[in-house]
């Protein structure tokens, strides 16, 4: 930007810093479609073996299709429960003066930042003791109650950016309360509501703690769990497949981020968890 | 129409159920569990009254009554109506019945053999089959028997004529109960066994060292050197340092897996400098941590990355300019002009990784699983493996949700400083419309 110095030497050593990380994305991709002699490192063939996971089903693992459908259930179902409950929460907390307003926020700021990985426990426990455990209904439940804080947060901080004038005029023309938030306030929102929902189903696509703990069943079992399973069984080792399938795993997260980069990087920009 | 006040209730009670059961339910209860015994050996509901050899140990061994021990485990044979009655459903024949009534009723025995030898007397001369078929039916122990309720369990004492004294009663109760109890014993063990201490060292040393040289020392090289970039180059290696925090834990983990193991690239690559093959991941301790650090480093340096460059981009481009028309080299605009602008920046990161990173632990589970040994076993981790998985099958959840709640405490007293840190003021200014 400013001449005081030369760029090339930055560059250089930020790509050596880089290589490792580069090279591991691109050979995730290289091995999953060639055949590599052991001690080399430059494949020598094509091959699509490494995918036969998809056609047939390995043994003693549920089918691939079922474990993906399970995933996108997993996903969108919390995905859903976070949107709808934090676009209203975010909203109250934004514009209504409703008792104990202040303590609202100040919890929601709190939980925010409260490491929720501390609760699985007492979550598993509880989700036992209601016979949850190991459905598909009580981690979707618990995914979204965690992710419900940074949902109110986002939406409220949205909510705040929308001007009260266009809340004063439909309030003038008469229209109630509720009319008002789902008519006017809710079409501004609409980058918000698409980012969240995106980043809800991101997150629950991509978590493999809560899935793991709460519902490791076949029936109900998701790709995170799916992939760690192939990976820690140690009598059938084949780096190639376990790429193959993470590779399946990830094309859907790197589909979205590639058209929505823009809505995603609002929120990855302003500071989540890891 | 309704007024904003019950409007926004009907708005936030989802919000509030969810919350309050899925949320700060858990932190209440993580706290009750922690006084609890609870473990895969007793269940998570109520009990039930057992007498078992581990039963008598226990009258034995806690309580010192060893009579009481012997006297629960001897068997006894009582001859009554219960019994004949018993024989004669299982098919017995009448006149037997009759004779054992007429001639043996009230009668008690200490053994099975003084029994079957009792009985042998009558009229019918019983085969040895008979014997033991008739003998089965007397048979008053209560070895093994199993009551849903301490009411049924002192019933079933009382009708093979045990009188206990209140204190014994309160002994075999206790002693007998297979389902969790209240105890303090989690937190005295917690202080006194020597793995505690271990998995404290590294996670100190796991947050210190990924906080420091990455989430911090690396993202604000990675902020600066982008900031001093072409805006493609810059562009390229922001993108390519999101990867890691893009990419499900599961498959970034098993990138690094490929990078370490024994015929992986790092092995492949080494070969020819005549460096042995190795599972670098877990070969030797130090290794291991190394690669921790790196693996939770490597995702951790992208939110720093982030908070950092924005920051930096808010300095005015004319400072920049005019230091450098005064004449200052790259090295004194970072620490003169540059450093002071992420002072706020970095304490945000430093709070908000230290709390995530203390907590987080699916990374080194994916990857080191702790080991080798409990080289990398952090304190989340080892809850983990106390409450929820290990390889024994025996989970402590009692003692994990002990362990859990010393990260809830943390959590509870570090997360409020958000408050300070975001303007709190501001976020609680009042609505501006009201009806």
């Amino acid at each position: 930007m400013t001449p005081n110095s030369r760029v090339w030497p930055v560059v250089l050593l930020l790509s050596i810093i880089s290589a490792p990380l580069l090279l591991m994305y691109i050979y995730l991709f290289v091995d999953t479609l060639t055949i590599t002699t052991p001690g080399s490192l430059i494949p020598h063939a094509f091959t699509l073996k490494n995918w036969h996971f998809l056609w047939a089903t390995l043994p003693g693992r549920p089918n691939i299709w079922r474990v993906a459908l399970n995933t996108l259930i997993f996903a969108s179902a919390s995905s859903a429960i976070v949107l709808s409950v934090s676009s209203t929460a975010g909203y109250v907390l934004s514009r209504l003066n409703v008792p104990f307003r202040g303590f609202f926020l100040a919890g929601v700021m709190v939980l925010h930042a409260f490491p929720s990985v501390t609760l699985i426990v007492a979550i598993f426990l509880v989700l036992q003791m209601v016979g949850l455990y190991n459905s598909l209904a009580g981690v979707i439940l618990v995914k979204a109650a965690l992710d419900m804080p940074l949902g109110i947060w986002i939406m409220k901080g949205f909510y705040d950016t929308v001007p009260w004038e266009i809340e004063m005029a439909g309030i003038q023309d008469g229209a109630s309360r509720f009319t008002v938030w789902r008519r006017l306030v809710l079409p501004q929102v609409r980058p918000a509501l698409l980012a969240l929902g995106l980043f809800a189903f991101l997150s629950g696509w991509s978590e493999y703690i809560l899935p793991q703990v709460l519902s490791p069943g076949n029936q109900v079992q998701v790709l995170s769990v799916y992939l760690a399973g192939l990976i820690a069984d140690d009598n059938n080792f084949d780096m190639a497949l376990f790429k193959s399938v993470g590779v399946f795993y990830v094309i859907p997260v790197a589909m979205l981020f590639l058209f929505f980069q823009k809505h995603l990087m609002n929120i990855y920009g302003g500071g989540t968890k890891g | 129409m309704i007024s904003s006040r019950t409007f926004g209730f009907f708005l936030m009670t989802p919000a509030v159920i969810i919350i309050v059961m899925l949320f700060l339910l858990p932190v209440v209860l993580t706290g009750v569990f922690a006084f609890t015994n609870m473990s895969t050996s007793t269940g998570i509901s109520g009990g039930a009254w057992q007498i078992s050899p581990a039963t008598l140990q226990e009258l034995r061994d806690r309580y010192a009554m060893p009579e009481l021990a012997k006297r629960l485990a001897e068997p006894e044979y009582v001859i009554d109506e219960l019994g004949l009655a018993a024989l004669s459903k299982a098919g017995m024949g009448a006149d037997i019945v009759a004779d054992l009534r007429q001639r043996h009723l009230g009668e008690t025995f200490a053994t099975r053999r003084d029994a079957e030898r009792a009985i042998r007397d009558i009229s019918h001369r019983p085969s040895t089959a008979e014997l033991k078929q008739i003998s089965e039916q007397f048979n008053h122990s209560i070895a093994g028997a199993r009551f849903e309720s301490k009411a049924a369990l002192f019933a079933g004492l009382a009708s093979i004529g045990m009188r206990l004294t209140e204190a014994e009663q309160a002994a075999v109760a206790g002693a007998t109960y297979t389902g969790w109890n209240w105890t303090g014993e989690n937190f005295r063990r917690m202080v006194s066994i020597p793995s505690t201490s271990l998995s404290l060292l590294n996670t100190i040393i796991y947050v210190a060292c990924t906080l420091t040289i990455f989430n911090i020392g690396f993202a604000m090289v990675l902020a600066i050197t982008t900031f001093y970039m072409p805006e493609r180059a810059a562009g390229f290696f922001r993108g390519l340092w999101l990867l890691p925090r893009i990419s499900p834990p599961v498959l970034y983990v098993l990138l690094w897996k490929w990078l370490a193991w024994d015929t992986g690239f790092l092995s492949v690559f080494l070969a020819p400098f005549g460096i042995a093959q190795r599972n670098w991941l877990l070969d030797s301790s130090v290794n291991a941590w190394i690669f921790v650090v790196l693996i939770n480093g490597f995702v951790g340096a992208s939110m720093g990355m982030l908070i950092f460059s924005s920051a930096l981009q808010a300095i005015p481009k004319l400072l920049l300019y005019a230091s450098e028309v005064d004449g200052a080299n790259r090295r004194q605009q970072i620490w003169h002009i540059i450093l002071p602008q992420l002072r706020w920046p970095i304490l945000f990161v430093t709070c908000y990784q230290t709390l995530s990173l203390l907590t987080s632990f699916d990374l080194i589970l994916l990857s080191t699983n702790g080991g080798p040994g409990s080289a990398t076993e952090v304190w989340a981790l080892a809850t983990y493996h106390t409450a929820l998985n290990n390889y024994a099958g025996n989970l402590e959840y009692g003692y994990g949700a002990a362990m859990a709640l010393v990260l809830v405490a943390i959590g509870i007293v570090l997360s409020p400083v958000y408050l300070r840190l975001f303007n709190y003021r501001v976020l609680v200014s009042r609505p501006l419309i009201e009806q």
